[in-house]
């Protein structure tokens, strides 16, 4: 057992895959400067070569067909954006082309390639700067959307992608994730086993929580905090692939508990939360004993003022009162424990600007 | 032959696809794509079954594709706009117009990597060049010196926007602001000519590892997609088309016509044959090749 920071992970993992395989390629804006798109990129053009690995003009449509082209050739094209509003950019190319290639040749073409993006968050990022768009992506069949919560899922996923799934796959990591630190197997074996599901992070009785990237953080703090007030066990789900879900296992899972939170860093509407919403509903729909309660970002885009941040954003706080709410009623809630000390906000130790 | 023979079937609905025919352009692509290796690899848009025909595609497959049956090139999931040859370097057909720049660029960014002599070539319409990424793909182009081929079929319209309504910039003037070879060729029936610049042109994109747009100007006989004329439209006059139609070599050089008609008719009899016996797809197809 090891202890790796997300980022170191993510770094890792470039590094593997220029290493590893001879074909691959990173690129994107700033990847060669000295920010190495927070430090995952920092050193790879020097140690395998400015041609493998480069910095790009301000050209997202064409970078990102330019990865279709490469990916024809038996390149692995690894193409990052620093910031998930700029894939909007390259959506033509996304889902006009990559998404569709294999399916309308008939199975004549396949597109193995890696798109890697950062949801920002906190410091005034703003509304451009820090949308959380899997649900855009996940809508769009041909897409493989995932979104690693841990340093050991950014390993496996990774090297996963590059060396087993020949198809286009579009990875959004979370700013805030990138300082916190995870305990990681030391055994780096990877198994062919299918890496594009949910997984089972905590196993409970009393309610479901269906958590994205950051927030299944944040609900295992929750969780912790519950189970010593309140002897309450939630269930955690890393929802992980959010275009390919285990259905059988958030089934599975909400027909134990009877109760499901679903808790997500994009919004509400056509979004993740609504996902698991549609897969309860046309599939076993009695097995909810209340309304599912939806955590999301604020309808709205997102403001820049830190005290409208906060009100914007889901957080652990809103966890703990949404199960207490689930298993206790409506007059729990946090408020009871005002003396207890708080599960940690990693949000609050993000200092910008970037 | 082929688009006549389309021509004459598509009011049976037997095709139901919508077809961009390639008569009055097929001249040009004959002359250039002829002179590409078959490892040369080839992006072109939906105007392609000329291009699909010009690199070597199997005919058979082509009409059994515009069929929607099983046995087409894509097991009738692509249909008339979207053609690939993969075993002869036609990569695809986007029915976006400006997509094949930056997937040849990709395309060529790979072979110049892997060392390899081949090169990439996009074929698009004069409508394409206004798109952003065409500039994004010059400028890249120029920046890594790929070889590339962007090569423009100016028919003068998009659709049917005359190119008057749409364009400020002078082609040429566009693509050596980024230092890129420009060759322009304004007569695109003389397959000779555009044979030899084509030549000259690919072995230097060969040779040097460079970027490159060729500019034929060509003219579309038929409506933009659907198998009949529109000069009753009024947008356009029929006396253009007799002006282009007069330098046709298919007209000009009837003699050579006449050596390969029957072989060809015989082909496009058998093709056909081909597609109506191959099976139509059934829901067990829907999902497959996807993930």
């Amino acid at each position: 057992m090891s202890v790796l920071t997300y980022k170191e992970a993510v770094a890792k993992s470039m590094r593997d895959a220029l290493k590893n395989n001879s074909n691959t390629i990173i690129y994107g804006l700033g990847v060669t400067d000295h920010i190495g798109i927070f430090g995952t990129t920092l050193g790879l053009a020097e140690d395998f070569g400015k041609e493998r690995v480069f910095d790009t003009p301000l050209a997202e449509e064409s970078m990102t067909g330019f990865g279709l082209g490469a990916a024809l050739n038996n390149i692995y094209p690894i193409h990052i954006h620093i910031r998930t509003d700029f894939m909007l950019l390259a959506m033509n190319q996304l889902v006009n082309s990559i998404a569709k290639y294999e399916y309308m040749y008939g199975g004549l073409f396949k597109i193995p390639m890696l798109i890697r993006t950062i949801i920002g968050r906190s410091w005034g990022q703003g509304a451009q700067h820090s949308q959380s768009l899997q649900a855009i992506f996940a809508h769009i069949p041909g897409l493989t959307v995932v979104m690693p919560s841990s340093s050991s899922s950014v390993l496996s996923t990774y090297q996963y992608a590059i060396k087993y799934y020949k198809a286009p796959v579009i990875s959004l990591e979370h700013r805030i994730l990138y300082n916190c630190s995870f305990k990681v197997n030391s055994n780096n074996h990877l198994s062919k086993e299918n890496l594009f599901t949910s997984f089972l992070v905590r196993k409970g009785k009393d309610v479901t929580i269906v958590a994205t990237s950051v927030m299944v953080v944040d609900a295992i703090n929750a969780s912790d905090f519950v189970k010593e007030n309140g002897n309450i066990d939630a269930e955690i789900i890393d929802l992980h692939c959010i275009s390919h879900p285990n259905v059988d296992l958030i089934l599975k899972s909400v027909k134990k508990t009877g109760r499901l939170i679903v808790a997500d860093t994009g919004w509400a509407a056509y979004g993740v939360c609504a996902d698991i919403c549609r897969i309860i509903s046309t599939n076993a729909p009695h097995i909810l004993k209340l309304p599912a309660i939806q955590l999301s970002m604020a309808p709205s885009p997102c403001p820049t003022a830190k005290t409208l941040e906060n009100f914007f954003y889901p957080n652990t706080e809103d966890i703990i009162n949404a199960i207490y709410k689930l298993t206790k009623g409506n007059k729990y809630g946090l408020s009871k424990f005002s003396d207890k000390k708080l599960p940690k906000h990693h949000y609050d130790n993000f200092r910008g600007p970037f | 032959m082929v688009e006549e023979k389309i021509c004459e079937i598509y009011p049976t609905d037997k095709i139901q696809s919508p077809v961009h025919l390639s008569l009055g352009q097929e001249h040009h692509i004959a002359a250039l794509v002829l002179q590409l290796q078959k490892k040369d690899q080839v992006f072109t848009t939906y105007r392609s079954h000329a291009v699909y025909l010009a690199k070597g595609g199997n005919l058979n497959k082509l009409f059994a594709e515009l069929y929607g049956k099983s046995g087409g090139i894509s097991k009738g999931k692509a249909g008339s706009m979207h053609l690939s040859a993969p075993e002869v370097g036609l990569m695809g057909s986007s029915a976006i117009v400006a997509s094949p720049f930056s997937h040849a660029l990709g395309a060529a960014y790979a072979l110049k990597l892997i060392k390899s002599n081949h090169i990439s070539v996009s074929i698009t319409g004069d409508g394409s060049t206004e798109e952003g990424v065409f500039h994004e793909c010059l400028n890249f182009a120029a920046l890594k010196q790929l070889p590339v081929l962007f090569v423009i079929e100016n028919n003068g319209l998009a659709v049917n926007s005359p190119i008057a309504l749409r364009q400020a910039f002078n082609l040429g003037k566009l693509v050596r602001a980024y230092d890129i070879k420009y060759l322009r060729e304004n007569n695109g029936m003389n397959i000779l000519s555009i044979s030899q610049k084509s030549k000259k042109l690919l072995n230097e994109i060969r040779r040097n590892k460079i970027p490159a747009v060729f500019e034929i100007r060509t003219y579309r006989y038929r409506e933009h997609v659907g198998i009949n004329e529109d000069f009753d439209k009024g947008y356009r006059n029929k006396s253009e088309f007799e002006m282009w139609h007069r330098r046709d070599p298919l007209l000009l050089r009837k003699d050579l016509v006449k050596r390969f008609k029957d072989k060809i008719a015989k082909e496009i009899i058998s093709a056909v044959s081909y597609a109506e016996k191959s099976p139509v797809p059934n829901c067990n197809d829907l999902l497959k090749d996807i993930k």
